[in-house]
């Protein structure tokens, strides 16, 4: 039972990082990527051959995975941010479906569908790092490192200015914000710091493969950051919390027919998204239940 | 609707205009806008307008709806790409320059529907106009954060928001709004002011209230470009009336020689 809640913490510590990551660009910045699950994947791909290939020391491997996750989402802001928000979506939705084929097809770089096998346990100042507390205290350190950042930034000018483009990118453009600008660094930024929960899943889980970086993984870190509250620390973690814990509580009602588990989470995720943009627009977090962020 | 000429002896206000005195021709051009067009299709939204607006006064826009008013305000910031033609800042040709780089040069502008930072607080809103370049750590210090933060809270209280500091621009009335799309641009160290409808919906104190701040900014050495409808304002605080209609300029003159113009009023009203 231990292992098993420790195996359930250390997930929801990671996920907490993707969608504390998200939160940054879509609840301060207004700007909605469908895209995240790439920059999840390529931390965990690279970190992955970084640690096979080159060393699996944590302060090796993690910096290479957020550069990678860096410099590909930088490609994709800078065409991509110079539109308006709609197409910014559909941009990030071509880049998921061009990352899924990539890394099903990339096989020198990905294993293909068979992924990556054998990674080896990432190293802190060479002490190998592979007992599930050890690596839960990692996961909660980097979550809680992530989050001084995002928090960090919000607070500053830099913050105020993701706001009001978020608000109005016309305004923000009349008072002199250089909206290109702080747009792209705020994706690269919240891509890099995705890179680091990809890192930590690969590490985790020893082995990756494509399965865990699709769409629906876009989508499942988006909702845990809607259902959470968008604009707040606390909401992402909830979220995050609350969706990775459902298919365990489901399970627990034994009345549901066990074999259609995943079905009915489907249909809960759903339910729970239309009720709380309903009833409480920013999430359940949310300072402003009538729709505020 | 009567198509008789407004004149500023009609007005409640003894002193109309920013309070300039003088002849506006001599006075220095800070804009220039040299044979602008601009085509959306085959819509001619403007056509051909020249004008300039002289430094240290009022210059109201005025005209019928689609006159090409705001379209005018959008080229002028960088909002839209004209056509043809040219705006010259200070001699400097502001065409394909992008809105973030005409504001730093000292134009700001105001919106019709207002744009707020509608989830920021009044005080965010307001200090983040002072914020243009976003630095994550603005130069200069405490002491200028805290004379930032002075000033915020000097412009709040000149534009009765400082109780509503903490307040969410969506969660303001609407005079309030209004207020702050002012305070905003009181923020910024532009000289060049565009209003877009800034007094449209006010009541009779909050009307009066922005009169006298307009007038306390111009006398500091501000420049002021109003689009307005509402005549009562137009004669108020006009030093010079530029009259435009189906996006042509038709007249650019003193408040008296453009309000006194009987086929100008006639146009205006809908008459001719």
């Amino acid at each position: 039972m231990t292992a098993y809640i420790l195996n359930l913490l250390v997930l929801i510590s990671v996920y907490a990082i993707l969608a504390t990551t998200l939160n940054f660009i879509i609840g301060y910045a207004g700007i909605f990527s469908l895209a995240h699950a790439v920059f999840f994947g390529i931390g965990g791909y690279t970190a992955a051959l970084v640690a096979m290939n080159v060393s699996p020391e944590f302060f090796v491997a993690v910096p290479a995975a957020m550069a990678a996750a860096a410099v590909t989402s930088l490609l994709l802001a800078l065409p991509a941010l110079r539109v308006r928000g709609e197409y910014f979506v559909a941009a990030s939705l071509g880049l998921q479906v061009l990352a899924v084929t990539l890394f099903s097809e990339w096989k020198s770089f990905t294993g293909g569908i068979g992924g990556v096998i054998g990674i080896p346990a990432v190293e802190l100042f060479g002490f190998p790092v592979y007992k599930p507390w050890q690596f839960l205290v990692m996961a909660l350190i980097c979550l809680a490192i992530i989050i001084a950042i995002t928090r960090t930034l919000v607070h500053t000018s830099f913050g105020r200015s993701l706001k009001a483009i978020r608000d109005s990118e016309s305004a923000a453009l009349a008072s002199g914000k250089n909206i290109t600008v702080i747009k792209t660094f705020s994706v690269v930024l919240s891509s890099a710091l995705a890179a680091v929960a990809g890192a930590l899943y690969a590490f985790y889980m020893s082995f990756i493969n494509v399965e865990s970086f699709m769409l629906d993984t876009s989508v499942m870190v988006m909702a845990m950051v809607i259902i959470g509250g968008t604009a707040t620390i606390v909401g992402p973690l909830l979220g995050a919390a609350l969706l990775m814990l459902m298919p365990s509580a489901l399970t627990y009602l034994t009345f549901l027919p066990q074999t259609e588990i995943g079905s009915i989470q489907q249909i809960v995720y759903g339910l729970a998204m239309v009720l709380l943009m309903i009833f409480r627009p920013g999430g359940i977090v949310s300072s402003h239940p009538g729709g505020g962020k | 609707m009567s198509a008789e000429p407004v004149t500023a002896r009609e007005t409640a206000n003894p002193a109309p205009g920013s309070g300039f005195t003088g002849s506006t021709d001599d006075q220095e051009v800070l804009l220039e806008i040299n044979s602008l067009s601009k085509n959306f299709g085959g819509l001619q939204a403007i056509s051909d307008v020249s004008l300039n607006l002289r430094a240290g006064i009022i210059t109201t826009l005025v005209g019928p709806n689609g006159a090409g008013k705001t379209t005018l305000f959008n080229m002028i910031t960088g909002h839209i790409q004209p056509s043809q033609g040219d705006v010259r800042w200070q001699g400097e040709s502001l065409i394909g320059k992008a809105p973030w780089r005409i504001a730093r040069k000292g134009i700001a502008r105001t919106f019709q529907d207002l744009r707020l930072f509608t989830h920021m607080t009044v005080e965010e809103n307001i200090l983040t106009m002072m914020e243009p370049g976003s630095w994550l750590w603005q130069p200069g210090g405490k002491s200028r954060k805290a004379r930032r933060y002075s000033k915020v809270s000097q412009i709040m209280d000149r534009t009765g928001l400082t109780a509503k500091r903490h307040t969410r621009a969506l969660d303001l009335a609407y005079a309030e709004r209004k207020f702050l799309s002012l305070a905003r641009i009181m923020a910024t160290d532009s000289r060049l002011w565009l209003l877009d409808e800034p007094a449209s919906g006010l009541d009779p104190n909050s009307y009066n209230l922005f009169l006298q701040l307009l007038r306390e900014e111009v006398k500091e050495g501000i420049t002021v470009c109003i689009i307005e409808h509402n005549l009562d304002i137009v004669v108020n605080i006009s030093d010079r009336i530029a009259f435009l209609d189906q996006g042509r300029l038709l007249a650019d003159g003193e408040p008296e020689t453009i309000l006194n113009d009987p086929a100008l009023a006639a146009i205006y009203f809908g008459e001719r």
